[in-house]
This record gives C-alpha cells, sequence and structure tokens, in this order.
C-alpha cells in the first residue's frame, strides 16, 4: 500500500506540472497580445498592461515565465485584480459557500443516485427501472442551466416553496435548489452507473455460490451484488467532487450564488484574464488532488489494484 | 494376485455400504425432470425427462458435452437456475422432501447444510474483494453453524434424544482451538515420556500433521492418543482438559486445511487474487463443505485445472467425502474420469439422459448409440494412435502392418524443424532476474510425422511453439527450417517461410475475426501472397471447405454462427490453403468437447496421411497425445523432461514427472471393451 | 469403420483382463437404464445449421437497433432536428435577425408562433435558425475529436512501449483539465470574434482525451486477440494487421463513444454561449438566446422555455441514440 502511494504520488507530479504549463501557455503563449486579450472590450489602459506584463514576467523567456508562475501558483501568490485586492483573497471569501454548495450537492447525488440506482438495478425490466431509467436519460439530456431555470421558476417563483435566488449570506435553504441543480446531473450518472453494475454484477458466478452456501437473498444482496457494485460508484463519486466545483459555475450565475464559480463568471465578464487564470488552476489542482485521493480510496476498497 | 485381492476388499466395502445405502433410501430421487428456457420468445426445452437417483456417500456422475443439460440438472437440485430457467414438471426428492415448488426461505435452508455446491470456475466463483476467510465464514454462518460448539452439541444430543435420529460422529465434537495446541503437545509429549513410548519423535510428528487447528475434535485427540500406547483414562483426560473448542477464525482454518489448503490460517486472511487455480478450487471445497451437506454437487470441478492439480484435488476430495460420509453428485465431460470416480454414471444428450447405470458395466457394455461414440472418442481411454482409415483402409491385420511400418520410416525421414538448445527469457515486470520461459530444448521433427510437445501451464510449450512460428525472437539457440536458419529470414525468405509453416491456434473464438466472412478468413492467406485471382481464390475456398468436410454454404457466415469445432475446421482450412509443409497446433483442440475433438482430430489425421504434413502439436493432455503423436517431448518449467517416441513415453516413461502426468489421465487404467 | 478398429485394438488389450469383473447389484432407481432410441435421435456431430440465416456483427447490431422503440424514437428526432439544420428557410419564413424593438415581447401571433423576445425577434426563427449552430458544433467536434482522438490512442495502443508512454502522459495532462474550465481559459481571450469553428477547435482540444483513452484499450484489446497473431503467422504485415483486423474490431466502442458524446458537446456549446465566452451575438444560438433571456424568468418565461425546449430536446435525442447504439454494439461497456 505504501509503494503504491508513493507510485501515484510521484506519477502526479508530471500531471500537475503538465496542466500549469498548458494552462499558461494557452494563456500567455498564444500568438497575439495575452495583456490586450485581458482587457476584453475596454481599451488597454498602458499602466495596468505594463503591471500585468511585470507581474507575468512577460518580459522573460517563456520557460523562466513558467517557472515563475509555478512557483507563485504554488505559494498561492497570483497577484492582484483589477480593484487592486489580492486575488487570493477574493477567492478565498468565495470559497466557503462553494464548497457547502458542492457537499450538499455531493450529498444529494449521493444519496439518491446510489438509491435510485439500487432500485433501477434490482427490478431491472420492471416499470419502477423504466421510470428511473427515462428520468435519468433527461437529467443527462437536459443541460444545468435548463434544469435550472425550470426548478427555478416553478419551485421558486410560482410555488415559492423554496427561495428563488440566494443572497448575500445564504443558508442551508437558500442553498437546497441549487445544490440539486447542481447535482442532479451527477446522480443520473452515478444511476445509471450503479444500475449498470449491479445487473452485471447480479449474475456473476460468485453470487450463485453464495446462494450456493445458503444465504439469504438479503445477505447476498447486501454482501456481495452491492458491495462490490459500489465499488467504482464510490469512486466515480470522490472524482465528482473536483466537477462540483467547477460546474457550481452556472448554478452560482443563475441562482446569484457569491461564489466562487461566480467570481470566476464576473472575472469573464470584466475580461479580468489574470483572475480568470488563477481560479482555473486552482480548480485544476483540487480536480488533481481529488482523482489522487480516489485512486487511493479505490486501492483501499479493491484489494486487486492494492497489490498491483 | 496383489490386484484381485484389492479387487475383492474394494467388493467388500462396496457391498456393506451398499447394504447402508439400501436401508436409508436415496439421498436425492430425480424423477422426469423438466427444465426450460425462455429466449426470444420462444421455449428451449434444456432438460426433458430426466431420471436418477444418489444414495448416501455414493459418488454419482452427470456426464455430457456442453449443452446436454447436465449442469442445468444439477442446478436445477439447489434450485439456482440462471436467468430464465424454470423448473416446468418432474419431481425432485431430497431425503423424500419434495424440492420442486419450495419457497425460496425454504430453500435457503436446504441449500449449505443439506446441498453443497462445489462449482466450475474457480477464477469467478471467488467474490474478488472479500477475504477468502470471510467467505468460508459466510458459508458457517448463513447455516448457523457459527454458534459455540458446546451448545450445538447439546442441541443435537437432546434432537437425537427426542428422536431416533443417528448422530454423525466426530463433526459435532469439540475442534482443537489455536491456543489449545501448545498446551496439548506439551501434556502429549509428557504423557508419552511417562509411558516410554517408543519413537516419540514420530509419533510426536505425526500428530502435528493430525491435529489441525479447527477440524480435529476432542474425540479424533483422544483416539490418536489411544492409539500411540496412552491408556484411556489418560488420553481422555488429556483431550478433555486441552481441546476446548476452536473459534471461529480457527474453524475456518480448519475447513480450509480440509481441503488441502496448506497454511490455512494466513491464507484464509488472503484475497482470492493471491491463490492460483488449484488452491482457488480448494476453498471453495472447503466453502462447499463448510456446513456439512448430506450431497456436494461438484459441477466439473476440476475441468480448469492442470491435469495433474486435477487429480490430486480429487484425490483430496474423494477421500474428504468418504470421511464426512458426503454423497457426491459430479458433473463432467468426461466419460474416463466419471468412470473412475463413480459407481452410478448418468449419460445425457440434448436434454435427456440416454443410458444410466453401474458405471463400469456403462463404460464396459455401452448400448445406447450416444454412449457409444463418447466411449469410442474419448481420448483418456483411446490405447493407441488414430490410423486413418482413408489412406490404408480398414483392415486390422494392414493397420497394424502399417503401424510398425511407420516406426520405421521415423528413423530415416530427415528433418523438417530442427530446435538446437532454444532458450527464451522474459523480463519480469518490477523484478530484476529474468524469467526463463523456455530452458535449452532441443528436438526435430520429422518429415510426415507428428512432434508432441505435452507440459502443463507455465511450462513453456507455447512459447517454443511461438518461436517456431517466427512470432517470438528466441534468446539464444537455433531453429531451423529444411536446414535454414530462421534468424536469417526477413522480408522475402520470411514470407517464404510461411507459406510452408501454418499455425493452428487453441481458441476457436479468437483466431478467426469476428468481422471476417468465413470465405474471407480463409481467402486471406491467398490474397497476402498474392496468389491467384478472384475466380480462382474462391475455387480454391471451396476445395478447402470440401476438404475439412464443411459445406460450402458457411462462406457467407460470420464465426460467431458456428460451434467451435466448425470454427477450428475452418483455422484449419485457412491454414492448408498455402498447401504448407508444416503444421503447429497449439492447443488446437483443447477447448472442444470429445465428439467434436474427435473429429478434428481424425481430419488433421487424415490431412497427413494423404499430404504426408509434419505436424508440431502442443497440448497440456498426455490422452490426445496417444491419437496423434509418433514422438512426444514432455516439458516442465521451461526444460526438456523427456523426449521418445510415443509408445516408449506410455509403456516405459523414463521421468517421474511423465508417470506423474500419466497417472493423472482420467480414466488411464480403466479396462472396457465394447460389445 | 472406425468403430471397427476401435473395437479391434481394444479387445486386443484386454486379452488377458479380468472377464470376472465384479458388478454389485444396483440400488432401486440406479438399475442399468437405456433410452429407447427414437426419443433420442442421434444427430451428426458438430453439423452446421443452414436454416438460420447468415449475419454478420452488423447486421445483427441493426436487427437489434431496429427493434428499440427507444432508438426510433430519437433516431426520428435526430434526423428532424437535422432536417432543421441543413434546411432552417423550409420550416420559417421569418429572418431571426430582422428585429424590431416595437415588437418587444410580443405574444404569439400567426406566423409567429412563439412570439418576440426582448429585442422583438421572432422567438420561433431564431429557434429554427439556432439549430444548424447546435447541430453543426456537435457534428463538427465529434468527427474532429473522433479523428483526432482516435488516431492518438490507436497509435498509442498499436506500437505501445514508449510512444504509448508519451502519449499517455499527455492524456492524463488533458484530463486532468475540466472540459468546461480549460474552454473558458481559451475562450476568454478571443470572447468577442470568431465562427463556429472557434468553438469546435476548443471543445476538441479538451474533449480528445476520452477518444483517446477508448480508442487506447479497444486497440490494444483487439491487438492481443489470437486472430492477429494468426495473420501474422500468414504473412500479414503488422501495417495491414492493423487495417484489416485491429481497427474493424475496435470500432465498436469509437461508435459508441461518439454518438454518446455529440449530445455533450452540444450542452457544451451552449453552456458557453450561455456564460457569454462562447458565440459572438451576431450567430444564431440557442445558448446565447438563453443568456439573453434569463432575466425574463420571471416576467416571460415562454422566451426563455423555447429555446431552452429545443437545447433539450435536440440533447436528449442524440443521448438517447447513443445509449441504443451502446446496448446494440457494446453491451457490456461500462460508459455512463
Amino acid at each position: 500500500m505504501g509503494k503504491y502511494l508513493l507510485r501515484r504520488i510521484l506519477q502526479m507530479i508530471p500531471v500537475v506540472l503538465g496542466t500549469t504549463l498548458l494552462i499558461y501557455a494557452l494563456v500567455f503563449a498564444l500568438p497575439g497580445d495575452p495583456v490586450a486579450a485581458m482587457f476584453g472590450d475596454k481599451p488597454v489602459n498602458q499602466a495596468v498592461a505594463a503591471q500585468i506584463r511585470a507581474e507575468y514576467n512577460l518580459d522573460k523567456p517563456f520557460l523562466v515565465q513558467y517557472v515563475l508562475f509555478l512557483k507563485n501558483a504554488l505559494t498561492l501568490n497570483f497577484g492582484n485584480t483589477f480593484a487592486g485586492q489580492p486575488v487570493i483573497s477574493v477567492i478565498g471569501r468565495a470559497f466557503p459557500v462553494t464548497i457547502q454548495l458542492a457537499l450538499m450537492a455531493f450529498v444529494f447525488e449521493g444519496v439518491f443516485g446510489v438509491l435510485f440506482g439500487i432500485i433501477s438495478g434490482l427490478t431491472k425490466g420492471k416499470w419502477s427501472d423504466t421510470i428511473i431509467l427515462v428520468i435519468s436519460l433527461l437529467l443527462i439530456s437536459v443541460p444545468t442551466f435548463v434544469t435550472g431555470f425550470i426548478l427555478q421558476y416553478f419551485l421558486g417563483v410560482k410555488w415559492h416553496v423554496l427561495p428563488a435566488t440566494a443572497g448575500a449570506h445564504p443558508g442551508f435553504i437558500d442553498l437546497l435548489m441549487p445544490a440539486i441543480v447542481l447535482g442532479s446531473v451527477s446522480m443520473a450518472s452515478i444511476i445509471r452507473l450503479t444500475r449498470t453494475e449491479i445487473s452485471s454484477n447480479i449474475s456473476e458466478d460468485y453470487v450463485r455460490t453464495a446462494r450456493a452456501k445458503g444465504m439469504g437473498n438479503f445477505q447476498v444482496i447486501v454482501h456481495h451484488v452491492l458491495r462490490n457494485s459500489l465499488i467504482p460508484v464510490v469512486t466515480y463519486l470522490g472524482a465528482d467532487i473536483g466537477g462540483l466545483m467547477g460546474g457550481a459555475m452556472i448554478t452560482e450565475r443563475i441562482f446569484n450564488i457569491q461564489g466562487v464559480g461566480n467570481t470566476l463568471y464576473q472575472a469573464i465578464v470584466r475580461g479580468e484574464g489574470t483572475l480568470v487564470v488563477s481560479i482555473v488552476t486552482i480548480l485544476v489542482m483540487i480536480f488533481v488532488v481529488t482523482s489522487l485521493l480516489v485512486d487511493l480510496l479505490y486501492a483501499v476498497l479493491d484489494p486487486r489494484i492494492r497489490y498491483a | 494376485m496383489r490386484a484381485s485381492q484389492e479387487k475383492n476388499m474394494q467388493a467388500a466395502s462396496q457391498t456393506n455400504a451398499q447394504a447402508k445405502a439400501q436401508s436409508e433410501g436415496p439421498i436425492l430421487e430425480v424423477k422426469d425432470l423438466q427444465v426450460d428456457f425462455k429466449a426470444d420468445g420462444h421455449t428451449v426445452h434444456a432438460v426433458r425427462d430426466s431420471s436418477f437417483n444418489v444414495y448416501p456417500g455414493q459418488w454419482v456422475a452427470i456426464v455430457g458435452e456442453s449443452g446436454s443439460g447436465k449442469s442445468t440438472s444439477a442446478m436445477s437440485v439447489l434450485g439456482l437456475l440462471p436467468g430464465t430457467g424454470k423448473v416446468v414438471g418432474g419431481s425432485m426428492k431430497l431425503h423424500g422432501r419434495e424440492l420442486v415448488g419450495l419457497s425460496a426461505s425454504d430453500y435457503e435452508q436446504v441449500r449449505g447444510s443439506q446441498i453443497g455446491l462445489v462449482p466450475q470456475d474457480p477464477m469467478s466463483n471467488l467474490n474478488p474483494v472479500l477475504r477468502i476467510g470471510t467467505q468460508v465464514k459466510e458459508a458457517l454462518e448463513a447455516n448457523h453453524m457459527d454458534v459455540a460448539r458446546e451448545k450445538r452439541s447439546q442441541l443435537a444430543k437432546q434432537i437425537a434424544s427426542a428422536e431416533t435420529v443417528t448422530l454423525k460422529n466426530s463433526d459435532d465434537e469439540l475442534f482443537i482451538s489455536a491456543k489449545d495446541l501448545p498446551g496439548l503437545f506439551a501434556a502429549a509429549k509428557s504423557a508419552l515420556e511417562e509411558i516410554h513410548a517408543k519413537n516419540i519423535d514420530r509419533t510426536m510428528e505425526a500428530f502435528k500433521a493430525e491435529w489441525d487447528v479447527g477440524s480435529q475434535t476432542r474425540w479424533g485427540v483422544a483416539k490418536g492418543l489411544i492409539k500411540a500406547g496412552l491408556d484411556d483414562e489418560k488420553a481422555w483426560s488429556i483431550a478433555k482438559q486441552h481441546v476446548t473448542g476452536s473459534d471461529m477464525n480457527d474453524r475456518i482454518a480448519g475447513l480450509l486445511s480440509e481441503a488441502g489448503l496448506p497454511d490455512a490460517a494466513t491464507r484464509a486472511r488472503q484475497y482470492p487474487h493471491e491463490f492460483s487455480g488449484g488452491m482457488r478450487q480448494r476453498a471453495l471445497i472447503a466453502v462447499g463443505l463448510a456446513s456439512r451437506p448430506d450431497l456436494l454437487i461438484a459441477d466439473e470441478p476440476t475441468s480448469a485445472l492442470d491435469v495433474t492439480v486435477q487429480k490430486k484435488i480429487l484425490d483430496h476430495l474423494h477421500g474428504l467425502t468418504d470421511s464426512l460420509g458426503t454423497a457426491v453428485l459430479f458433473i463432467t465431460h468426461d466419460l474416463g474420469l466419471a468412470a473412475e470416480r463413480a459407481q452410478h454414471i448418468v449419460v445425457m444428450y440434448k436434454g435427456r439422459v440416454v443410458e444410466s447405470g453401474p458405471s463400469l458395466e456403462v463404460l464396459q457394455h455401452p448400448q445406447h448409440p450416444y454412449t457409444r461414440r463418447l466411449v469410442n472418442a474419448a481420448p483418456s481411454l483411446a490405447s493407441q494412435r488414430i490410423i486413418s482409415a482413408k489412406e490404408h483402409g480398414q483392415d486390422a491385420s494392414k493397420l497394424m502392418e502399417h503401424h510398425t511400418k511407420g516406426e520405421g520410416d521415423l528413423e530415416r525421414s530427415e528433418h523438417v524443424i530442427t530446435v538446437e538448445h532454444l532458450t527464451k527469457e522474459f523480463k519480469l515486470p518490477r523484478k530484476k532476474e529474468m524469467f526463463k520461459a523456455v530452458d535449452d530444448v532441443s528436438f526435430s521433427v520429422k518429415r510426415g510425422t507428428t512432434l508432441a510437445i505435452v507440459g502443463e501451464s507455465g511450462s513453456g510449450k507455447s512459447t517454443v511453439a511461438n518461436m517456431v512460428l517466427h512470432l517470438l525472437e528466441p534468446s539464444s539457440g537455433r531453429i531451423y527450417y529444411e536446414g535454414k536458419d530462421l534468424s536469417g529470414f526477413n522480408g522475402q525468405s520470411l514470407l517464404d517461410f510461411r507459406r510452408h509453416v501454418q499455425p493452428v491456434f487453441q481458441n476457436p473464438y479468437g483466431s478467426l475475426d469476428p468481422m471476417y466472412s468465413i470465405y474471407r478468413s480463409i481467402e486471406e492467406p491467398l490474397r497476402i501472397h498474392g496468389i491467384g485471382d478472384r475466380k480462382s481464390r474462391e475455387q480454391r475456398v471451396r476445395e478447402l471447405l470440401d476438404m475439412v468436410e464443411m459445406p460450402e454454404s458457411v462462406m457467407g457466415r460470420y464465426p460467431n454462427e458456428l460451434s467451435g469445432g466448425q470454427r477450428q475446421r475452418i483455422a484449419i482450412a485457412r491454414a492448408m490453403a498455402l498447401n504448407p509443409d508444416v503444421i503447429i497446433c497449439d492447443e488446437a483442440v483443447s477447448a472442444l468437447d470429445v465428439l467434436v475433438q474427435d473429429q478434428v482430430l481424425r481430419l488433421l489425421n487424415d490431412l497427413q496421411a494423404e499430404r504426408g504434413l509434419s505436424y508440431l502439436f502442443i497440448t497440456h493432455d498426455l490422452a490426445v497425445v496417444r491419437q496423434i503423436a509418433d514422438e512426444v517431448v514432455v516439458m516442465q518449467h521451461g526444460r526438456l523432461v523427456e523426449h521418445a517416441t510415443t509408445d516408449e513415453v506410455f509403456d516405459h516413461p523414463k521421468q517421474q514427472y511423465t508417470r506423474d502426468l500419466l497417472e493423472a489421465i482420467p480414466g488411464g487404467h480403466l479396462q472396457l471393451g465394447l460389445d | 469403420m472406425t468403430d471397427m478398429t476401435m473395437n479391434e485394438s481394444l479387445n486386443g488389450s484386454m486379452t488377458e483382463s479380468n472377464a470376472e469383473v465384479f458388478f454389485p447389484d444396483p440400488l432401486p432407481g440406479q438399475e442399468r437404464f437405456v433410452a429407447p432410441l427414437d426419443d433420442t435421435p442421434l444427430a451428426d456431430v458438430d453439423s452446421v445449421n443452414d436454416e438460420v440465416p447468415a449475419t454478420s456483427m452488423w447486421a445483427d447490431a441493426w436487427k437489434k437497433l431496429r427493434r428499440n422503440p427507444l432508438f426510433i424514437i430519437s433516431a426520428v428526432l435526430a434526423i428532424f432536428v437535422i432536417l432543421v439544420a441543413l434546411f432552417p428557410f423550409l420550416f420559417t419564413k421569418q429572418d431571426p435577425m430582422a428585429c424590431n424593438l416595437d415588437n418587444s415581447l410580443g405574444a404569439g401571433t400567426s406566423g409567429h408562433p412563439f412570439g418576440y423576445d426582448l429585442q422583438g425577434c421572432d422567438v420561433y426563427s431564431r429557434v429554427v435558425y439556432g439549430t444548424r449552430t447546435s447541430v453543426s458544433i456537435g457534428i463538427l467536434t465529434t468527427l474532429l475529436v473522433t479523428v483526432f482522438g482516435g488516431l492518438i490512442g490507436a497509435v498509442a495502443g498499436f506500437f505501445g512501449g514508449w510512444v504509448d508512454a508519451i502519449l499517455s502522459r499527455v492524456t492524463d495532462i488533458f484530463f486532468a483539465i475540466p472540459m468546461l474550465l480549460g474552454a473558458i481559459v481559451l475562450l476568454q481571450m478571443f470572447r468577442t470574434s470568431g465562427s463556429i469553428w472557434k468553438i469546435v477547435f476548443t471543445l476538441t482540444l479538451f474533449g480528445w482525451v476520452q477518444m483517446a483513452r477508448i480508442t487506447r484499450s479497444a486497440v490494444m484489446e483487439a491487438k492481443n486477440l489470437e486472430f492477429n497473431t494468426a495473420s501474422t503467422a500468414l504473412g500479414s504485415s503488422p501495417v495491414r494487421n492493423l487495417f484489416n483486423h485491429i481497427l474493424p474490431n475496435s470500432l465498436a466502442p469509437i461508435i459508441v463513444m461518439a454518438t454518446m458524446s455529440l449530445g455533450n458537446y452540444i450542452v457544451s456549446e451552449a453552456t458557453l454561449s450561455f456564460l457569454g465566452i462562447g458565440l459572438p451575438t451576431s450567430l444564431v444560438s440557442w445558448g446565447g438566446d438563453i443568456s439573453t433571456a434569463q432575466s425574463l424568468l420571471t416576467t416571460n418565461p415562454s422566451v426563455l422555455f423555447y429555446p431552452s425546449a429545443a437545447l433539450a430536446i435536440t440533447v436528449l435525442a442524440f443521448i438517447m441514440m447513443g445509449d441504443a447504439v451502446k446496448d446494440a454494439l457494446d453491451p457490456k461497456s461500462k460508459t455512463v
């Protein structure tokens, strides 16, 4: 296990270097003036442009630029926003609410995804399975923002069941609908994954052997079918944490939640390239780290990986 | 002389068991069983009017090819039919109790405690994410065998006194626990020293081997001590003091070591992927017998294993079920194996029982044409090389003549393929030293004859085949084709070599491209070598199909529509397309049912007789070798163990390993005849 | 004939054997039984069943698809959507760019069934013309991803060794960047300009990874199948094997992946346009229209509803079709 951990961490290093280099190259090494592009529609303010050039060491050779960028990123020194605030403190303020939102969505998709997935998988071919399957297909097909508007309109505007938008300091109730919207697509995927796993595992030979031991149906389902089926589901869930943080952008936009996603959106609208790159870099790092943790979790759950 | 004595003893013990069995009546009584499957809206009758009985302590074998309904019948008894399978008629009685129509929860009571299962494929029947010990434990818990021994023993006694039930004598007792063991050994040793017993060390060694934690009982310990010379009182007092009952882990270890797994306590904490195939099968035997069922269903329990491992495991299972008095319903495709292991044989064909009776009688006087076919085809029962009737007519004396003549030729004919000091090393992942898959192997194939390479998995036989086919580079050593060194071949000369040396591979499902029609598959070599035009190629494909006795109508079909044997015949047609001199058959018939296997072997043999082909025949099955080969090379762990003519290897094996292989051929020593 | 030889030889070897084999009396129910031959006629060993018509794997898959109602429904929908995308002028006479502020938020009338948006544009014609943008981005991205990702995956899987090692690390790096985030970084620099190609290239850049991974494993699996070894032994070259055997046998998962992701690319484009970094406003697109209409949610939800519904139905059609194709071609695949 220790060896496996070490190997995975060593494997992560080139990925981290590669992703940051890629993001950096996309922003600063493409033809054209990246600084001018950062101003978007606005006229280029030469003073600010010069400051950005200095901040990003754009006057130095490319690899030196990148190394300096990496060093800054690792020390969480992302420079300042247009308004003069340190980027890291802007992001720091936005993070807690996004984490809360992502966690709520995570619990929602985990609980309901697995629950409906199990029902669907165990009643394969019956009406309950068909209904769950059709709904999950619908949820996967309909873009998050459309689901968001539909729920917002009916639950929030028309029937006043839940608050239509979250305020500046949203509580649990305010975030409930956004969390459901955020988690819905992943929930549908989890339903489908759980269902596929269960229906393939239930016809495995070792399940028959378990029945031949005289084990009761419930025991067989729990100990052999579910246990084995949920391993990939758990790892899918884990890998989704990073995805939820990134996907929060649309949800936060719709429900006007002042989180990381909305900050990112505002930065895009205002054309603040530095802020955009900083946030995306942080999100990608979160994604890479959660993938690593998920791999380790997988190794804990499945002995075959551990000893491979 | 000795043999006849043994036979008499066997007969006597059989009569005893007979009397006992008769008085108790059958454990399992299956009558007119009917099983249907539904597929695409129509019904398939998988089993029809199948009847058989199993008596206590008896081995009954159901024999048949794949699709004969043998496994379906067994699974019906367990109430574990797959998919849409359903028992639609007949009756199955266990101890006189009807199993057809039993409720799900009642069936759960029956499974495990009254009927156990040892399934076919050890690779897929253990849950990969649970420890072996846990999977044995489940079997105990499911049948409430996990309550304290003391309590169970008392309960059993109460039941026994209340009704007239005979107790199974030893297994309701207390087992040795791990913490008992040191004290028990010390007490036994000092007691033996006290009475100045002879050979104390040897006795203690024997005790160490016998006293398995969680398996040996107080009763057994006491008996052992008495046998060693202690008086009854002393023996029982030691047993009572030091055998206090095992805990769950001890019992699990005990069950695993009963099944023949060494170092069971450690092994119980491991996962299935850390076990070899044979070890997994032993774990499954422990699971099947954990709750001491009266009837064990063994569904081809060893067909996935090497022959020597198969023999060891079946011997062990036989001993174990005999000592426990368990009856076994043994499912197999191998008639020889069935006759060797079972007293009673049931032959199934297309869902019906075609013949049944005492095994030797069925084997020696098969009456149903299907059974005769099976007996004829069974490689394990064959006693000599198939002789092609095509070329040489059917006069027996002439045939014998040819055979001896053939042997004479053998000495004179030249070598088509010569292999000298062949070695192949592989780099193992994360290991420094190289692994020698093939280690200094030399042999040669004489023109027009068959040389068989025999070995178990990991013997390096297929690696040799791949090197001879120029698919793998040897690490050292030389291979010559017609005196020319293979390593010098490239470009045109390699293409030329490929024209003359063709392969037929093991897996009939893998060696034909599923996207290619049969026509395209057979035509492929002609295309690669740019032979003929479209029309002449089509003509050639027709000829080839005719040669392998396949109708021309299969040309437009795809491999997935053909059976394994048919695909193998297509693969042979493809190999024959370029008129080769040598065909390398890598386990070419291993995956086939006996009848089909026999058919393919005869085809290969006819082709050899007609065209003077030379074969390099790779197989794990010595029985097949006798039917096809002139010379045999036996390989083990990459090394050549023995090399001689087939008759010599079979009649006078020189090496112990060859003898083990011969010994392991199921039914090899059975005598049989045909009416 | 062969029976005869067998007989001879067996009898020969049995002369000195025990003629008086001991047969105990069979137990009740275990007496000798031989089924009458009429009940169990003997078939030829391993004969070919000529009654069933020949079918290839593709024909089988097609047969399965035709029987799947989900496939029929989604295929009809998809064909309809593609027709609208190809010939939008057949479905509306209105110019989607001809907007009149006088009509702002006007209700539906004859010829303008969905009413007008804030700018006074005809919602119906904008929905119709938006189809072309979405569908062409979906199809073009799928094509590019399949070619580009498929090529990289096939090369990595076929050559293995260091080629595979390098390409796999590159794949890992791209895999670590979620498509949406990567697209945002790239697109925020070209927000106001460009055509649909801008989106297609961006989505391809961050979308090829999945395809490469799937192709790689499919090619590696097909490469190790015995028929390749068989072909090599017949004299076929590795490259000939790649094109004649390996690629055709890897096609099923690639096709499944392609059909399933087509819908996802349409969603991604709409999301990017919704965030304001997708297509410029000069191009009619559902995402852009939804984005501009979102402020009308409380007052005029119908303006928001129509493009959303069109988007949802289109995506649903393609994803449902992908699902059906998966069931037919590659039922064991675990693609979600």
